[in-house]
């Protein structure tokens, strides 16, 4: 039995999508993000959800959305869940910061700050994240910068901004940051936007071989489907939704990862019913727990990945049985056939 | 000696052991000691003698076996930076 496999009294970690509401409008966004949500949580309902994980131990919470700086009681809560002892990581597009943020930042070891930017310049950064918000960006990792804050960029890999990676990575480190790169994956507005910016098999060869040779990189989950067995060491070894971490949308709604946020995938209302209950008792999540993708199954790589990511599977296919189409095992076989990759990482 | 988490680690008991996990390093640790580890246990006052005592005294194990367990245990988990071992 493998480790995660061992059942868990609660998650890890959780995504925590605390609002619709952005001020960008990205065309990969996970979430379709722009305005609010009728009916999101408001800050009792929040600070209870909080009393609720920290009662459970849980280690982590990492915010996105949605702008999460948008929301006006957005740092009382995180002030609140520090309290608590909770770590929070907070995913923000760095142009709405404030001083009050800042300030909650700077010097707390319980945050880290992930600026999303999407090219190292801005002819490729605001294609994806909008005009002029290369430089609204920036502004924000300026003023991130030299304040003890674990800050990191975060680029979702994509056909546009494949060959900057390097330049990224130079980027990040000149505001003392970290890089960490993310899977494009077609869920939200990303279904839309699926072919034109998703990797072809070389340029995911190509990948894997970078990630595998610079340990410094971060990288989010699902990246062990599709990295050489060297890189998959370096953290979770296989898709961890309802076994390690899941997903709070801003109304309450608990999913198994903010990449499966379909109705037929919803565990439970946090309005309705205890998280507790809809971890321990979701038909959906005892689902997801013993998921094993029919078509992964002859692999020779099936015990390395259990398939990979569901959520890539599903929205490709519509069939949870399907694999992941951008394994390696799947990359390895249409490498050949791949068109060849114009420029290198 | 007593064992103590490191600095931002955190402990949780499970139904197979106990869950640890490193702030820093976003890492976690899974250790299948059953209902032999508290997290109390690492809070830095339990020397590995104590422990040893605890853990025979509720699950009835003889203390010879508990021995030959629980030094392996504590070793791995200061490999893995998740507890240091201190002087009383």
């Amino acid at each position: 039995m493998n480790y995660a496999d061992w059942p868990l009294s609660a998650p890890v970690n959780i995504t925590w999508e605390i609002t619709h509401q952005c001020n960008l409008n990205c065309i990969h966004c996970l979430s379709s993000s722009s305005t609010a949500s009728p009916g999101e949580l408001n800050l009792d309902e929040c600070l209870s959800t909080v009393d609720q994980l920290a009662a459970l131990k849980i280690f982590e919470i990492n915010f996105g959305g949605g702008e999460p700086l948008l929301i006006k009681h957005f740092i009382p809560l995180l002030r609140y869940i520090h309290e608590k002892g909770i770590v929070t990581c907070i995913s923000t597009n760095g142009t709405a910061l404030t001083d009050e943020a800042i300030a909650c930042f700077t010097d707390n070891p319980l945050v880290n700050v992930q600026v999303s930017l999407d090219g190292a310049t801005p002819e490729v950064n605001d294609r994806i994240r909008g005009q002029g918000t290369f430089h609204r960006i920036i502004r924000g990792m300026e003023l991130l910068a030299g304040k003890n804050i674990s800050l990191s960029i975060n680029t979702v890999v994509t056909s546009l901004n494949f060959t900057q990676l390097s330049q990224l990575k130079k980027l990040a480190g000149s505001y003392g940051a970290r890089l960490r790169v993310s899977r494009f994956r077609p869920s939200g507005r990303a279904r839309e936007s699926w072919e034109m910016l998703r990797l072809n098999a070389a340029q995911l060869r190509d990948l894997s071989d970078w990630l595998g040779d610079d340990p410094s990189i971060l990288t989010g989950d699902s990246f062990f489907s599709i990295s050489q067995d060297g890189r998959r060491q370096l953290g979770l070894d296989m898709c961890g939704a309802c076994k390690m971490t899941c997903c709070i949308d801003p109304c309450g709604l608990v999913y198994p990862c903010a990449f499966m946020q379909e109705k037929e995938f919803c565990g439970g209302n946090l309005r309705e019913t205890a998280f507790k209950d809809i971890w321990d008792n979701s038909e959906v999540f005892n689902y997801f727990r013993h998921l094993e993708p029919a078509a992964c199954r002859e692999c020779p790589r099936f015990s390395k990945c259990r398939g990979g990511c569901p959520a890539v599977a599903y929205f490709v296919s519509r069939d949870l049985n399907s694999a992941d189409p951008e394994c390696l095992a799947n990359w390895s076989q249409n490498v050949l056939s791949a068109p060849s990759v114009e420029g290198q990482i | 000696m007593v064992c103590r988490l490191a600095e931002n680690v955190q402990v949780r008991k499970e139904s197979w052991g106990l869950l640890f996990y490193s702030q820093h390093r976003h890492k976690v640790c899974f250790v299948k000691s059953g209902d032999w580890l508290n997290p109390e246990h690492f809070d830095g006052t339990w020397t590995l003698d104590d422990i040893t005592d605890d853990i025979a005294r509720r699950t009835g194990t003889p203390a010879e076996i508990i021995e030959r367990s629980i030094p392996k245990l504590t070793e791995r988990l200061t490999a893995n930076r998740m507890i240091v071992n201190e002087l009383c």
